[in-house]
């Protein structure tokens, strides 16, 4: 009696064994998604972390531009800051100075407009809505889609790359804890305490948000305090 | 023929029907981008190439009358898959933005293009893994591609001859030439290159990846687009648009060369077609090969 020879598997065998497995567990595993796993709703979470600016407070010294773009980038340069003062020399106030900051939408068009994920609510700093540098591919839908004008999603034109407000969660030359919870450099820097931060979701009007930080001293300096 | 031009007219309708649904989709609809919602077409694309190649039987090069069979059935499958694939990405790619050069594109034109880009990656896939697993079945056709120490002198008196230079004769170039071989390194090393990093860039549209290695990767994916593109434009300007090489081209649809063009382009490889026993590099019949 002699002892069969185990078959062998060919190379042949292998592959095709290993394309039809891979073939039957992707369709497999799309069947038992569709049909056995409930449907998921992908929410984004709310930011936890606002900004407010009274436009009647604002005197445009862009103090908070420059400080912007000196804790993020290392640079003081208006045009790499992620809020944006803008001075109309024929308006009148309030409406002679305009500040673009981001409102950190509810639904933000940025977030959903992105097809890499580099724009994101980052969980690890109260769902901020900020740009991934590294993940960016410099398409700039976010900035096209974002509905304000200006865009409050800039282009970095030094790096290549999207950014916007991050309430300073990654501003790396500041020294202090950024994001919500922590320190905003424009917040510290505004010598007019027109900028605040806040963790209430503000009212949103098309012009901004309807904030008043103005107190009694305010109007003891004869200013307008309504 | 008929079965292959079924099948070529098939997959040319898939295509160019996947890339109108998925510039629709995105440029009119304006609502679903294929990375997110199709990721897994990408995932099946290799293990589909993988298991036609394992259910395919291929013939081997052979002298039929007056002409010669250099392109069977699956090379000329993969290689249009993996070509016209590769062409659509490039093209697409670069709109998209190269090494952080903003993209040329606008509004709803960036999904599309990253959409139709979808379509060409699942074609590339299927077309590249087809091709990587007909060569693992067997070596000898991948041997065939790799350059040998002739290299530098026959492509020396290969362009010279072709330059007009009478005091080269035309090598007796195997069934690549040996410039053909070298430039084969740079798209191997390349089309590597481009699946992994590809392939990490369409996973962090379905889980979390690290920004760093996402960064790495596209900056790696960019770097290799471009050894593709220098290797793709010497290609179709070496195949498709000089006379020189037509035959080729022709072959690519056919499968046949002539006899004579054999013999005068690609002596070596028409020896080793007359005599195969005397010579000494042919590898050994692998079992596996078809």
């Amino acid at each position: 009696m002699t002892d069969k020879e185990p078959k062998q598997v060919t190379r042949r065998e292998f592959v095709t064994s290993v394309g039809g497995v891979g073939v039957g567990a992707v369709l497999g595993g799309l069947f038992l998604r569709g049909f056995l796993l409930p449907d998921q709703v992908l929410a984004i979470p709310a930011s936890k972390g606002y900004l407010l600016i009274d436009t009647k407070k604002c005197a445009g010294c862009e103090s908070c531009m420059l400080a912007c773009s000196m804790v993020h980038e290392g640079a003081s340069n208006i045009s790499l800051s992620r809020i944006q003062i803008t001075q109309n020399p024929f308006g009148k106030f309030p409406d002679d100075i305009t500040q673009s900051q981001c409102r950190q939408c509810p639904y933000p068009a940025c977030v959903k407009a992105c097809p890499t994920g580099a724009l994101h609510a980052d969980d690890q700093n109260g769902g901020v809505r900020t740009v991934d540098p590294a993940k960016c591919i410099g398409c700039e839908r976010c900035i096209e889609a974002c509905p304000f004008t200006p865009s409050r999603s800039l282009w970095n034109f030094e790096d290549g790359h999207a950014q916007k407000c991050d309430l300073c969660a990654s501003a790396t030359f500041m020294g202090e804890k950024g994001g919500p919870g922590g320190m905003q450099a424009c917040v510290a820097i505004c010598p007019m305490k027109a900028i605040k931060f806040t963790t209430e979701i503000p009212v949103q009007k098309d012009s901004g948000y309807a904030a008043n930080l103005r107190n009694e001293h305010w109007g003891n300096l004869g200013y307008p305090t309504d | 023929m008929g079965r292959r031009l079924l099948i070529g007219a098939g997959i040319a309708a898939a295509f160019v029907l996947g890339m109108v649904y998925a510039w629709r989709i995105a440029f009119v609809d304006g609502t679903e981008l294929l990375f997110n919602s199709g990721w897994w077409l990408v995932l099946l694309a290799p293990f589909a190439g993988a298991l036609a190649a394992g259910l395919t039987r291929r013939k081997d090069p052979v002298i039929d009358g007056d002409r010669v069979l250099r392109h069977d059935g699956a090379a000329i499958l993969e290689h249009w898959t993996h070509g016209i694939g590769t062409a659509v990405l490039i093209v697409t790619g670069l709109a998209l933005g190269a090494l952080f050069i903003p993209s040329f594109l606008a509004k709803q034109q960036v999904w599309a293009a990253m959409n139709v880009h979808y379509v060409a990656v699942v074609m590339f896939l299927f077309g590249t893994f087809y091709y990587g697993v007909n060569t693992l079945l067997s070596w000898q056709r991948f041997r065939e591609h790799l350059p040998t120490a002739n290299a530098i002198k026959f492509t020396v008196q290969h362009y010279g001859r072709l330059l007009g230079n009478k005091k080269y004769d035309m090598p007796p170039e195997d069934k690549y030439f040996e410039s053909e071989k070298m430039a084969y390194l740079l798209a191997l090393v390349a089309t590597a290159t481009i699946i992994i990093t590809g392939l990490l860039k369409a996973a962090a549209h379905v889980v979390s990846i690290p920004g760093a290695v996402m960064g790495a990767a596209t900056l790696v994916h960019d770097i290799a687009t471009l050894g593709m593109l220098a290797f793709f434009l010497a290609h179709v300007l070496f195949a498709a648009i000089l006379p020189m090489g037509w035959p080729m081209l022709r072959s690519m649809f056919t499968g046949y060369v002539s006899v004579e063009h054999a013999k005068a382009e690609h002596a070596g490889w028409y020896r080793r077609l007359v005599k195969p026993a005397v010579v000494p590099s042919e590898p050994k019949k692998d079992r596996n090969a078809a």
